[in-house]
Order: structure tokens, then sequence, then C-alpha cells
């Protein structure tokens, strides 16, 4: 074994970290899905050119470092003195930031779902609304899933980026006990493998649905 | 994006408008005083074993909690934070040893000095430097936006060789110094022994000053917030009157009591 | 109101060093683009090569460069390497760190093109009397580029996004680094930063454009 200070109280430290990080994930995840749902829904049923001032606003979040967004709406929230923990500030544009790419991810579900299908349901005299719930949402989230499951992941690791608003995450967590401890490499190791614990089960199931779920099986 | 703005202003105006009493009010009534710390800037501001906060700005923000008769509130900012926590309002107070640069006071209020470094050079043993002037030429760091570094970068550009890099955290200066990415380093003097005597980062030793003015840190408010900064100057004086001052320099620091008085001008 | 009064002249004068620094951001992006697909290339053959440790080597780098944040794979290439002797300055690091992430990820996106290419394609190639590197060099390659190419182009856009992370390893020339300066020194945070978004949405734009470009005239039938 290593010869390390690192004692139990440490690793309770850092697991209170990557508890941080489980937290903003999952608030940015689940607020970011639902924007994401509506703005996808919106974005399908108003078409490219009345929908284009929304897809300009989303594209910036995925034109812009993570990192300056970041800085960026800290102090924005300041200046308008909204008085946001650092928390607050960092779920806001977290969330925002995996709405624009959900977006997306969802405008792809409801566009491959085969216009034939949703005529027929229609002229079975299914409502819009019937239509989207029972035929579109379906169908739309077997071919989103696994992408959905990449961007979860990719919020999961670009969370760590909010340790720059002063919020003890994982990744920041390591860095306080490296200062202290002076043992980089291995604390940063047990770092990584904590983030690769938590991240490579999602990719696997990611993978497995994609598999299972294959449009030609 | 317009209207999100426009709502955005909104907002702000109905929030801004109900809370406008005096900053000193506001702290008094509520009963916490929050300060803006940084906690990677030993002595001045560190974690113990448990990873509770300690340090000279630590004890200076509970002392300043005390003569306001309220309790202190701890909030670990890094450096590059320590001003969007004032201006959004998380944080009443900086005790974050930052040097009151013109440039700065432009944007935040500046009290008078409640601290002053010295600035001293530390190297890594490996690279044969002994003095500053070895610096020229080398692979030198500091953290980045401090007084330091903005001397020092200056420095290097002035000596036309050598390379300047700046790390966001102080404590990412040491470890690349011990490391031997760095050669050496320019920080205040106080940091510099507390780092060296902490026997974590082997191979370095504090080897000289550098020949940089004295950097005076002052406490920083709300540009607009006299009733506080008036508040604070005051505390700063009785800090020193009273010998607390003295009493923690010597707990953190240890040595000669560094003058926080400037010799022919007012202020 | 605001109680702020935003300052814009100051950003604006300090645009000629933020375009400089943008210069330098564009460069490592492109730098890490290419390294990372060279290697992803190399990565792809170790998989395809049937060699256990070859294979376990380039299974490693993927899940390794996919599961852990990029942040963390520049840091340890900065701070981790350091604890070696190994030093790598801020510039290197930073080049490094992005080439293994885009490497990785890349690696991923060429071995989905392989599997949309038909098996046949080689065993025709290679009945016609091609050696493999031969048939693997001018049937496959060509076709799986073409295929990754999108996913390729989506990974540029990450790699600019990803060069301002070179802050936290003492990076200062490039378009993070310049504006984190500008910002310290005068703690106008909000009129820098906003002015350094604005020139990465033009860069990412630029080279989305670029790509796409680019793949018309190379990649139409």
């Amino acid at each position: 074994m290593f010869d390390t200070a690192l004692t139990w109280n440490d690793m309770a430290f850092l697991a209170q970290g990557a508890w941080m990080t489980l937290m903003v994930t999952a608030v940015a995840v689940v607020a970011g899905t639902v924007m994401g749902i509506v703005f996808g829904v919106l974005r399908y049923q108003a078409g490219p050119y009345w929908s284009l001032p929304l897809t300009f606003v989303l594209d910036i979040f995925r034109s812009v470092p993570l990192l300056i967004q970041l800085v960026l709406g800290n102090a924005f929230q300041s200046i308008a003195r909204l008085g946001w923990d650092p928390f607050t500030t960092s779920c806001v544009i977290l969330s925002l930031y995996t709405a624009a790419y959900c977006t997306e991810i969802v405008r792809g579900g409801i566009e491959a779902v085969p216009p034939t299908t949703r005529r027929a349901a229609r002229s079975l005299g299914m409502t819009w609304r019937q239509d989207m719930m029972h035929i579109v949402a379906p169908l739309a989230t077997r071919v989103s899933l696994p992408a959905w499951i990449g961007l979860t992941l990719g919020v999961l690791k670009d969370s760590s980026l909010v340790l720059w608003l002063g919020l003890i995450e994982l990744l920041r967590a390591s860095q306080i006990l490296v200062t202290r401890l002076q043992e980089p490499l291995f604390i940063l190791l047990i770092c990584g493998a904590i983030y690769f614990l938590i991240s490579f089960p999602i990719a696997r199931l990611g993978g497995y649905l994609e598999k299972r779920w294959s449009p030609n099986d | 994006m317009k209207t999100a703005v426009t709502a955005g202003l909104f907002a702000a105006t109905c929030l801004t408008a109900a809370a406008h009493a005096d900053a000193l009010d506001d702290i008094i009534s509520s009963g916490t005083l929050r300060c803006a710390v940084v906690l990677d800037f030993p002595p001045m501001g560190s974690r113990d074993e448990a990873n509770n906060p300690i340090g000279f700005d630590v004890d200076y923000c509970n002392d300043l909690a005390a003569a306001l008769g309220v309790e202190a509130e701890i909030v670990e900012t890094p450096f590059p934070e320590r001003i969007p926590a004032l201006m959004s309002g998380r944080v009443d107070v900086g005790v974050a040893s930052t040097s009151d640069t013109l440039e700065r006071a432009k944007t935040v209020g500046m009290t008078i000095p409640y601290f002053a470094f010295q600035m001293a050079v530390t190297a890594n043993d490996a690279s044969g430097i002994t003095s500053f002037e070895d610096m020229k030429g080398k692979t030198v760091g500091a953290t980045a936006g401090t007084y330091e570094a903005i001397a020092l970068e200056e420095q290097v550009k002035e000596w036309g060789e050598g390379t300047f890099r700046p790390y966001q955290t102080q404590a990412d200066v040491f470890l690349a110094l011990s490391q031997g990415q760095l050669d050496a380093t320019v920080s205040t003097s106080t940091v510099a022994q507390a780092n060296v005597k902490t026997g974590n980062f082997p191979g370095i030793s504090v080897v000289g000053n550098a020949p940089f003015d004295t950097d005076y840190v002052a406490l920083f408010a709300m540009r607009e917030e006299y009733g506080l900064i008036n508040f604070l100057n005051l505390f700063i004086n009785q800090q020193v009157r009273t010998g607390r001052y003295a009493e923690l320099y010597e707990k953190w620091v240890g040595g000669d009591l560094p003058d926080l008085t400037v010799g022919g001008t007012y202020r | 109101m605001f109680n702020y009064t935003f300052r814009w002249n100051q950003a604006f004068n300090a645009l000629p060093r933020l375009l400089e620094g943008a210069l330098v951001t564009l460069e490592i992006a492109l730098l890490s683009m290419l390294i990372g697909i060279v290697i992803a290339i190399l990565l792809t053959g170790f998989r395809l090569s049937g060699n256990a440790l070859l294979s376990a080597i380039a299974r490693t780098w993927v899940e390794v460069a996919r599961n852990t944040p990029a942040l963390f794979q520049i840091y340890m290439a900065h701070f981790g390497l350091g604890a070696f002797g190994i030093h790598l300055s801020p510039y290197t690091s930073l080049l490094a760190g992005i080439a293994f992430n885009n490497a990785g990820y890349l690696a991923e996106n060429f071995r989905g093109a392989l599997k949309a290419i038909p098996d046949t394609q080689t065993r025709s190639a290679r009945s016609l009397g091609m050696p493999a590197i031969q048939a693997f060099r001018l049937i496959v390659m060509p076709q799986m580029l073409r295929i990754a190419f999108l996913p390729a182009t989506n990974q540029m856009v990450w790699a600019i996004l990803m060069t301002s992370l070179g802050v936290t390893v003492g990076m200062n020339t490039d378009l993070a680094g310049i504006t984190q300066e500008l910002n310290a020194r005068s703690f106008r945070t909000f009129e820098f930063f906003a002015m350094a978004a604005v020139i990465y949405y033009l860069i990412a734009k630029a080279v989305t454009l670029a790509a796409r470009a680019l793949a018309w005239r190379m990649f139409r039938y």
C-alpha cells in the first residue's frame, strides 16, 4: 500500500465532494431535460424559421466554453444583485447548458418518428396531444435515450468546472487535500477513479441500450 | 434574449428597491457578518486537519464580527471570486489579503491597510537561484492577479528573457515550485515562510527579498457603503491600538511586526 | 437599479490582446485535433489488430478519456506528471490533455464509422490482392473518415472550448488566460468575460462553417 497521510476523515471529505458533484449534476440534468423537452417540441412545432431566435440563444450555450459561461453568469447575478450562492448559480448555468444540448436531442428524436406513423395516428382521430403522448414520446425516447445518457455523462464531467465559483465538488475537494497533504499523484488518482466509477456504469448502460434499441434489430 | 434581459432588469429593480438600508445596519440587524476569505493562502487562510477554516484572516473576521456584536460566517472564495461574491451580496466584507491597487479601487471600496506584506523569493534548490537577480532567464511564477504577480511579470518583461507563469492558487504555485515546474516564485514573505515551514514541500527554500514595494492589503466592501467602510477603518485602527494586531501577527506569522503606515503622507 | 456601471471602453481597449489570445486558442485546438486524429487512428488499429495487449491499451485509453473530466486530464498532465519529474509547460500540458481527450473520443467515432463499412469491402479488396494494410488505407480509411467527419467537427468545437481550461495550469497566452489576467487586475469580470464569450462564439462558428465547406468539397459525390 502507498505510504499516505490520507485519513478516513479525508476520504469522507472526498465523498462529500463527490456528493456535491452528483447533486449539481442531478439538478442540472433534471431541469435541463425538462427545458430541453419544452424547447425541443417548440423548435419542432415552430419550424426552422420561427424558432430561429431560440436556436440562436441555445447555440450560444454550445459555442462558448462552460468556464466562461459560469464566470459570466456569476458576474451577471452579482451585478443584478440576485444574491445567489455558488450552488444556485452553478445549477442555473449548468441547467441551461444541458437544455441547449438536450433540445437538439429531443428535436432529433421527434424528427426520427416517421411522419406516416404520426399521420396514421391523427387520422385515427387522436388529438395532437394524444399523438405526442402515445405515439411520438415512446418512439422518440427510444431513439434519443443513448444520446441523452451521453449528455448526462458530459454534464457529470463538466460539473467539475463549478469549482471556479468556489463550490467544493469532487475535483476541488481533491485539490484542497493536495494542498494540505502534498501527495498530488495519489490523491488525483483517487479522484479520477471516483469519476470513473460513477460514470463508467452509466456509459455501459448507454452502450447496452444503444445496442439493444438500435433501429434494425 | 432581449426580453430575458428586460425581465432580469425588472426583477433586479424589484429586489434592490426593497432592500435599501445601509450595509452596516443590514449586518447588525441580520446578526451575521459574512466574510470572503481565501483559504489556500496560509498563514492568512487555510484549513486544519478537520478541513475547518483557520488563519489570520479568519481570526480577523471573527474579531470584526465580535466588534459588531454578530456571528461571523466564513465564505470561502478562490482569489478570482472575491469581488463577484461581494457584488452579488453573498458576502458583506472581504477579509482576503487584497492588495489595495488603484485599478481595483475603481471597482470596490478599499479600507486603510490592515496588513502589509514584504515580498520574498522562494526557489527550488536544484535551480541554483540564491537571489532576486538570479531569477533572470528562469521560469518563474506567482499567483495570478496578485500584486507580486503583476510586478514579477513586468520584471520578466524588462529582463527580456525567461518565462512567467501565473497559477490560479497559491497552493498550485508551491506545488509547481516543489515539482520543479517553476525555478522560483515571488510571494509574500509570510506565505513563503509558512509554506516552507510546513515541510510539505521538500527541496525549496526562501532565498531572499524581492525589491518590490511593500504590498499593503486592505479590507474591502461595496464602494458606496461609506458607513461600513468608516467602521472598518476605525476597527483596523483599534486592532492596532489594542495590540490585537500584534497578538494575531505573533500567533500566525511571528517576527517583526510590519508597520501599517506610510511616512510623509495622510490616510 | 443595477448599481454597477459597465465600462465597455476598457474591454474594447483590450481587444487586440484578446484577439492575440484567440489565435493561440485556435492554434492549440488545431494541433490537439491533428495529434488526436493520428493517435485515434493508431488506437483504432490497435483494436483491430487482434493483439490482446494492444487492444487493452486502446480500450483503457478510450474509457479513461471518456469517463473523466477534461479539466482533470489537463490538471493531471501538469501536476500528475510533475510528480514523476516530467515537466510540461502550461502550453504543452494543455495540448497534451486535450489531445488525450480528443484521441479517446475520436477513436470511438472511428470505431462506430468502421462498423458502418461492410466487411465485404475489405474482403473484396483482399481478394483483389491488396495487403491488409493497403486495404485499410485505400478502401476502409477514406470511407471511415467521411462518416466520422461530422462527429469530428463537433470534437473540434469541443477542443476549442476545452482550451479555456488552460488557466488552471498557468496558461496565460490563450484567450481565457488573457481574459482572466485582465480580470484579476481590474476586477471588471463581466465586461472582459462577455468579450471573450463573443470571441469564442465567433471562433466556434467560423470553424463549423469552415468544416462544412471542407466537407462539401471533399466528400461530395
